[in-house]
């Protein structure tokens, strides 16, 4: 490997990432606009449920909060844009300082005391959220939230139909490409400590608070970018999105798909978001009693998820562990 | 005053009913330390059972109560054989039977989703609708059966606990539970039995409330809050904190309702609210755990 | 030689329990101390506050003339303390070599901004380097990919002491090392931390096992009842009248 040419295996991360981002951003170019959406939610749903991922299966910390940032995200982008006319670049920055405020001022109390803290308090704030924006009047819309609003021309462009799929597949990249390398660094290692064993953590001299909070903050902060995202998606904003409901979602999807991998969030973002397509022939709107019977299922019979029994049957025929 | 005595007493129902399931989810995390959201759907279960037993078929209220009671002991016994027996022998992480159980919450409501039309099912009063005036105090019948049923089911927990064998073992294994094992307690009949317990307690409030409310399949989620917030705010310690925060919470739900400056819909947000803030601020509860 | 590490008048109560009582003792650069004591002496006790795990009723503890006491053990570990413990604490979820490089953490000077960019793989490769010779040096070399929970009990106080070894410690803490060990085992740990000495890396062994114990230390410390009864060469406890009495004594009633 070391007599390869520098400037060739540097560049392999990168040339790799806009492969992917090719095939992803290219896929939106050949699907009419009923497909186009349908995919944009999928993308979305896999950002979201990497970025999860990491905050529960690789830091271990079960949040309720993930789809309140999303919504922070998406109501803080169209209220600064639309509201108070600020400049875009300004309010997409203001819109990621508030996620960070509310993020710092969730974790840093609830990750001082040991157990399921943060989870309770997450799940409250999940819920005071959605009162928040139903209550919230002429500012957030009420129940109806806001809508007749459009993408501003950024520089002189206006992102629209498959060109915008392509800037949600390049948010997926991106996301994927960050957590990929903070996992494969000191501080996925920490995080993974922290999860796995907090005492001995703090003995390596890991601050076990300091990383669950830089871990809930970052994640946080990429909810609300993909938040940011999805506001003009539908180009409209209410608060049924943004509920407990896709937050318990999320978490089945990162436990269906294997908690602690990255593409295990992947394969259970995918096969959540779509089994409801397949489904609704057979049970109508009531697929979520299928999700409800399939996270059951994998927490007693598989708990390393579907990645694990990927992994057993790829052992079986290569004969070597995988990892 | 005349309407500060009138909130009172439908204060002190609804605290009662988020106590009953406060003590459902005391239960079961005293022995075991695992927290049960899905209690909120047991005492939706309960309810629907409710409206099939008394609205649909029209049995008489004690033999209708009487067997949804016992058919929920069956629902609490078997969710912790089927899901969390299996992972706590298995030497699971505490968090594993935790999450299994949310997804039985999701299963549990889709369940009666699917068998029911998404409508309010009317469950009817234990006594019919009347009022009841004791001097100034005045209420529904309903409210006072409320009080009194969830007041006899804290002093029989309180004495279950205080005074009995069978109360001192789940103590024992709430306190250690491989001491426990090695005293001869049989960890896995308390924990079935806490679960058991658990659903009972927590479907006796699902049907107090539904006159109320009505039964529906979304009635779960909000109560499981509601229940979860007065046992943060009395604290797991003592039997009675789950009755404590709950009479505390109802009295401030009701109070934001009626005075305070901001819209009706906010009294959701009181709850959570609350939650938070002891959640922060004071963890353990108000009452000290007696050591 | 200066003391590395200087306990003065360290004292813990446990309620009406005096589990440690005033007690002075130092560790010098490069040697072997040993703790040693029968059961319910103190030792762990007096481990646990150095390594930051209990807070101490009153006294004083420097390492490196810095005083460390009541600082949380993830800043004790970064100053250069690092420990093992007992029952051993893997990270399940990661490789051995994963769980090495953990003790690495406060080595790493990157932040998470070059993480993100990717500007430190140089110093990711060279730290996993580094912690492959450490995994070999305590002779767990062929299973650096292993998943830890196929471990031995055995190999996995072989991977505590990596794991510390990888914090670049100026002293280990050991906690009851050879607790649980074969005699073939024990024998190659005293090996093993004879050879942190010579890379003059400070050691104080906290042992209930003498026979393990008395042939390694340079110094040894005998607690009884949370209070100092000796301490001198290995030769000289061995015949000290007290420690005959406390320790050997109620061994020899067994």
């Amino acid at each position: 490997m070391k007599s390869e040419n520098p400037l060739a295996l540097r560049a392999t991360p990168l040339i790799r990432g806009a492969g992917a981002f090719i095939v992803l951003a290219g896929a939106a170019f050949f699907m009419g606009d009923y497909h186009n959406d349908v995919y944009r939610k999928l993308l979305l749903w896999v950002t979201l449920a990497l970025g999860y991922n990491f905050l529960f299966g690789v830091c271990g910390q079960v949040a309720f909060s993930h789809f309140a940032f999303y919504g922070i995200g998406a109501y803080s982008i169209v209220i600064f844009l639309f509201q108070l006319h600020l400049p875009f670049p300004l309010a997409a920055i203001c819109g990621i300082a508030l996620c960070i405020a509310f993020a710092l001022a969730v974790a840093i109390p609830s990750t001082r005391l040991e157990g399921f803290y943060l989870a309770l308090v997450t799940l409250a704030l999940g819920q005071l959220f959605i009162v928040v924006l139903n209550e919230g009047g002429t500012v957030t819309g009420g129940t109806g939230g806001i809508a007749n609003y459009r993408l501003p021309e950024i520089y002189g462009l206006r992102l629209r139909g498959p060109w915008y799929t392509a800037v949600i597949a390049l948010l997926v990249v991106a996301t994927y490409a960050v957590l990929v390398r903070l996992d494969r660094s000191w501080f996925g290692r920490a995080c993974r400590a922290v999860r796995d064993n907090p005492e001995a953590a703090a003995a390596m001299g890991v601050d076990v608070a300091r990383t669950k909070v830089i871990a809930f903050t970052l994640t946080s902060v990429l909810a609300g970018i993909g938040g940011m995202v999805y506001a003009f998606v539908d180009n409209t904003v209410n608060p049924p999105i943004f509920g407990i409901e896709n937050a318990f979602l999320l978490l089945f999807m990162v436990i269906v798909g294997g908690a602690g991998r990255h593409a295990g969030a992947v394969i259970g973002a995918v096969l959540l978001f779509l089994l409801p397509f397949w489904l609704s022939p057979l049970v109508g709107h009531h697929h979520a009693l299928v999700f409800g019977v399939l996270v059951v299922a994998a927490i007693l019979l598989e708990p390393r998820g579907l990645i694990g029994i990927y992994d057993r049957v790829a052992d079986r025929y290569k004969g070597s562990p995988s990892r | 005053m005349q309407d500060f005595f009138e909130l009172a007493v439908g204060a002190a129902a609804s605290g009662c009913v988020y106590g009953l399931i406060g003590l459902a989810y005391l239960l079961i995390i005293r022995p075991t330390g695992i927290i049960n959201f899905a209690v909120g759907e047991w005492a939706m279960l309960a309810a629907f059972g409710g409206y099939v037993t008394l609205t649909k078929y029209e049995w008489p209220y004690p033999v209708g109560m009487a067997v949804v009671l016992g058919l929920m002991f069956v629902v609490g016994w078997a969710t912790e054989r089927v899901v969390v027996r299996r992972l706590v022998e298995g030497g699971a992480p505490l968090l594993a039977p935790i999450l299994a159980l949310l997804g039985m919450l999701v299963v549990f409501r889709e369940s009666i989703s699917v068998t029911f039309p998404p409508d309010p099912h009317p469950v009817p009063d234990a006594f019919g609708i009347g009022r009841l005036e004791l001097g100034p105090i005045g209420g529904t019948y309903q409210s006072f059966f409320t009080i009194v049923t969830a007041l006899g089911v804290f002093i029989g927990a309180w004495l279950f606990f205080e005074r009995t064998v069978a109360g001192k073992a789940f103590e024992a294994v709430a306190l250690n539970r491989r001491a426990a094992a090695l005293m001869g307690i049989d960890l896995t009949r308390v924990t079935a039995l806490s679960f058991g317990a658990g659903a009972v307690v927590a479907g006796l409030g699902g049907l107090l409330v539904a006159p109320n409310i009505s039964a529906h399949y979304l009635m779960g989620v909000p109560l499981a809050i509601q229940g979860f917030t007065a046992l943060v705010i009395g604290g797991v310690g003592r039997v009675a904190g789950p009755l404590l925060g709950g009479l505390l919470l109802a009295l401030a739900e009701q109070l934001t309702v009626r005075y305070a400056p901001v819209p009706a819909g906010y009294a959701q947000g009181v709850p959570l609210v609350l939650l938070m803030v002891f959640l922060l601020l004071r963890p353990t509860g108000l009452l000290k755990a007696k050591v | 030689m200066s003391a590395l590490l200087e306990v003065r008048g360290l004292t813990k109560r446990f309620g009406g329990l005096t589990a440690v009582h005033d007690l002075d003792f130092e560790v010098r650069e490069g040697e072997i101390l040993g703790v040693i004591g029968p059961n319910g002496a103190g030792k762990s006790t007096t481990f646990n506050l150095i390594a930051g795990t209990y807070a101490a009723t009153a006294g004083d503890v420097r390492f490196a003339g810095e005083p460390i006491l009541g600082l949380a053990p993830h800043r004790i570990a970064a100053r250069g303390v690092m420990r093992t413990f007992q029952h051993n604490r893997p990270f399940a979820g990661m490789p051995v070599i994963d769980n090495v490089l953990v003790g690495a953490h406060t080595r790493f000077g990157a932040t998470l901004w070059s993480v993100v960019l990717g500007r430190s793989r140089a110093e990711e490769a060279r730290r996993r380097e580094r912690a492959a010779e450490l995994v070999q040096f305590v002779g767990l070399g062929e299973l650096a990919r292993a998943d830890v929970t196929t471990l031995s009990f055995g190999q996995g106080r072989l991977l505590e002491i990596a794991r510390a070894l990888a914090g670049e410690p100026r002293l280990i803490l050991f906690d009851e090392p050879a607790a649980g060990l074969t005699a073939a085992e024990c024998a190659r740990l005293a090996e093993i931390i004879r050879g942190i000495a010579a890379r003059s890396i400070a050691v104080l062994l906290i042992e209930h096992d003498m026979h393990f114990l008395l042939p390694l230390a340079h110094r040894v410390v005998v607690l009884n009842f949370g209070a100092k009864i000796a301490d001198g060469l290995p030769a000289e406890v061995r015949t000290h009248p007290a420690v005959m009495d406390a320790y050997l004594g109620s061994h020899a009633a067994h």
